[in-house]
């Protein structure tokens, strides 16, 4: 969680390749989500995809180049912001269109289903896209054809600004997806543990054969959509919101559990410290493409 | 009297039909209802079976032949020692049944 | 040894060779699969995949709900995934609603990811007028002809849709596949021994003089018949059918158009952003100024009403007078 934090504020600070997704506020549900992952299951998120990545295991340096459109990046520079993608790390990878990896991670469900391959198709996308016609397609169809699939709606409350109430129907989010008979709950997704616990109940069920599950995590974004969005909360609401940091609240329980005090916190930050800035400098130190590679990878 | 089968529009946009099986060879008598002849269009297996009473005298378009519509397919005859015309075409049209799958 | 030339072609109906192209390609790699409304017992729309469910069983012969994004967006995750789903979307018009997949996604995979993962997905879909109406008659390939990472292909014959269709099952990246709709009840000959035919190659159906006629899918019959009648007043007519939109084979039309100095461009679908334009387009890049005209339907929806559908797509009668027009021909007294 502190790698994410560090991780987009050091890139928040970098406007040089536009704008960013960031998911500040958010890290519980990514870290919380992939600390139930194997590394037989495949992750697809939305845009907003920094967080899970890191969570799943990709290497900063990879992801920074990436960010920064340099040719060393995970996709060598051409996807970017909301296209992130490491096969190799189980991140199947992120589609900027909102919604528009649900169904694609159904597609990679049934290829493990078909196949008959361990391992678990998670698909993490936004209350935004949680209108979207294509989630009832492929709540239906996953439903019907049991694919082992978890989808679980990170529900940071807004869609770009607009807030979930003033858009979306279904209270909770979850119950939607208990008309298609899938086991489904809503969580704080500002306590890791609560998370972790969460997605490794709905996973267990998946892999014992149970077919798809659905889980709402509730969490807060700290930020405005993007870094060049308005953010339009009032500064007293949001520090109402970052007051509930779910990297605060899970280091004070750890303390409170004796198992972290201020010198390991410390070092810990100073470690997380020390990555980031190698992988800005990795970035900084690798090319950006060059313009022919603009036509190779077409087909 | 001297009959033939053909295949009229057995479904909408056929033009072409293809002989799957005869159901018997010249000299056969085939009673009302009986199968005659499988063929097969662009969209459907189709059965012809006896409309009246007949006896198999010519085939004309033998299993795995191609046929447009309107070719006749088989001369029949009310009884197996009439005369067989000049032309196929000449007879009047046997009564069929047509079943589409 | 005496005796006849063994046959190398097979008559088949078109619906038999899209089947049998399916069925081949499904025997040979476990990794196709088919998915779409109707495919399994019912056998498709047009029965083009009679049996398949029985033979292949209902893991990879999948019935799927009226849902075309998920449909598409599920074939394209699939085939991200390592399979080659066959995602059958019954009339193009319905295909809008899974453009997003195909052309955000699939389209843009291999490309975004640098060339480390590609989505192989085979879109086969139903065009053209057949008494559907104004919302199940449209030809939208144009439309797809511009989406880089996209491959299209349209045959006109039970043998350019089983080549074309085995091909497409074997592409890196996505491919729609187009039928016309009047095509289903023709039949024609067709390889007995097992091939596949490129993608990104026209055919010359046939030979001429006097104009180039550039055409794809079921207007390629109505072409010939044109030409035939053309035949008749004098007029030498090469006519071109394309098998791709996308790639297409310039080289063949310019070659084509360098020798008769005219090209005629036909399509059943809308002449604005058309198939035919970006043809005489890419033939003018190639070889420079060209005398061309472009024949397709009205600009108006195709009603289901015979009267109104006939008088909005091209006949051979159109055809013919544009390329008198474009020949500076007189109309031939009757």
């Amino acid at each position: 969680m502190m790698l994410i934090r560090r991780f987009e504020e050091a890139l928040a600070r970098r406007p040089d390749h536009g704008f960013q997704l960031l998911s500040s506020g958010e890290e519980a549900v990514a870290v919380g989500l992939c600390s139930a992952l194997t590394a037989e299951d495949e992750l697809l998120t939305g845009g907003r995809s920094i967080g899970p990545a890191l969570a799943r295991g990709v290497d900063p340096g990879r992801l920074m180049a990436e960010l920064l459109g340099r040719s060393t990046g995970t996709n060598s520079g051409k996807g970017g912001r909301g296209h992130l993608a490491d096969r190799t790390s189980g991140f199947f990878g992120a589609h900027a269109v909102v919604g528009g990896n649900i169904s694609i991670a159904a597609g990679v469900a049934l290829a493990h289903q078909t196949r008959s391959e361990p391992g678990v198709v998670v698909v993490l996308f936004g209350d935004g896209a949680f209108g979207a016609g294509a989630l009832h397609e492929t709540l239906n169809i996953a439903a019907t054809w049991r694919l082992p699939m978890l989808f679980a709606c990170n529900n940071n409350q807004l869609s770009v600004s607009t807030a979930r109430d003033v858009v979306l129907a279904p209270r909770p989010l979850s119950s939607l997806a208990l008309a298609y008979g899938m086991p489904s709950h809503t969580v704080d997704g500002m306590t890791l543990d609560t998370v972790t616990a969460a997605a490794q109940e709905a996973l267990d069920g998946i892999r014992a054969g149970g077919g798809p599950a659905f889980l709402e995590f509730e969490s807060l974004r700290f930020a405005s959509h993007s870094t060049n969005a308005r953010e339009t909360r009032p500064a007293a609401a949001l520090a109402v919101i970052r007051a509930r940091c779910p990297i605060q609240q899970f280091a004070t329980a750890l303390t409170d559990q004796g198992v972290l005090d201020a010198d390991a916190r410390a070092q810990l930050e100073h470690e997380v410290d020390a990555r980031v800035a190698a992988a800005v400098a990795f970035a900084d130190a690798s090319p950006f493409p060059t313009p022919d590679e603009a036509l190779t990878d077409v087909w | 009297m001297i009959y033939k089968i053909t295949i009229p529009e057995v479904a909408p946009d056929v033009e072409e039909i293809r002989v799957l099986e005869w159901h018997g060879g010249p000299g056969q008598w085939f009673a009302e209802g009986e199968l005659i002849v499988e063929l097969e269009t662009h969209k459907a297996l189709v059965e012809v079976r006896a409309g009246q009473g007949g006896v198999l005298r010519q085939i004309l378009a033998e299993a795995g032949d191609w046929a447009r519509i309107g070719v006749p397919l088989a001369v029949f005859s009310d009884t197996d020692d009439e005369a067989l015309p000049a032309s196929p075409g000449d007879g009047a049209d046997l009564m069929v049944e047509f079943v589409i799958d | 040894m005496s005796g006849e030339a063994k046959a190398t072609t097979e008559r088949m109906f078109f619906r038999q060779a899209i089947r049998r192209a399916v069925a081949e390609e499904m025997r040979r790699n476990p990794a196709v699969i088919l998915l779409g409304q109707d495919v399994g017992a019912f056998g498709g729309s047009y029965r083009e995949f009679d049996g398949l469910l029985a033979e292949f069983g209902a893991a990879r012969v999948r019935d799927t709900p009226v849902a075309e994004a998920a449909m598409v967006g599920i074939g394209a995750g699939a085939a991200a995934a390592g399979l080659r789903p066959l995602v059958s979307i019954t009339y193009m018009d319905f295909l809008m609603l899974g453009l997003d997949p195909l052309v955000n996604y699939a389209a843009k995979l291999c490309y975004k990811t640098g060339g480390r993962m590609t989505a192989p997905v085979v879109i086969k879909t139903t065009a053209g007028a057949k008494g559907q109406g104004v919302a199940h008659s449209q030809c939208l390939e144009a439309w797809l002809m511009g989406i880089p990472g996209l491959k299209v292909v349209a045959p006109s014959t039970p043998a350019d849709a089983y080549g074309l269709l085995k091909a497409a099952l074997r592409e890196k990246g996505p491919v729609v596949y187009v039928d016309h709709k009047r095509l289903f009840p023709t039949a024609g000959e067709a390889p007995l021994a097992e091939s596949v035919s490129p993608i990104g190659v026209a055919e010359i159906r046939r030979h001429g003089r006097d104009v180039t006629i550039a055409t794809h899918a079921y207007m390629t019959s109505i072409v010939l018949k044109a030409a035939d009648d053309l035949a008749r007043e004098g007029v030498s007519c090469e006519v071109i059918d394309l098998r791709s939109l996308a790639p297409l084979d310039v080289a063949t039309i310019s070659a084509s158009v360098r020798r008769t100095g005219r090209l005629l461009t036909v399509e059943e679908g809308q002449a604005t952003c058309g198939v035919g334009v970006e043809v005489a387009a890419r033939v003018r890049e190639s070889i420079g100024a060209i005398s061309s005209a472009r024949l397709g339907a009205l600009a108006a929806p195709v009603s289901s009403n015979p009267v109104l559908e006939a008088a909005c797509i091209p006949d051979a009668a159109r055809v013919a007078t544009a390329v008198r027009a474009l020949c500076g021909r007189a109309v031939p007294d009757r």
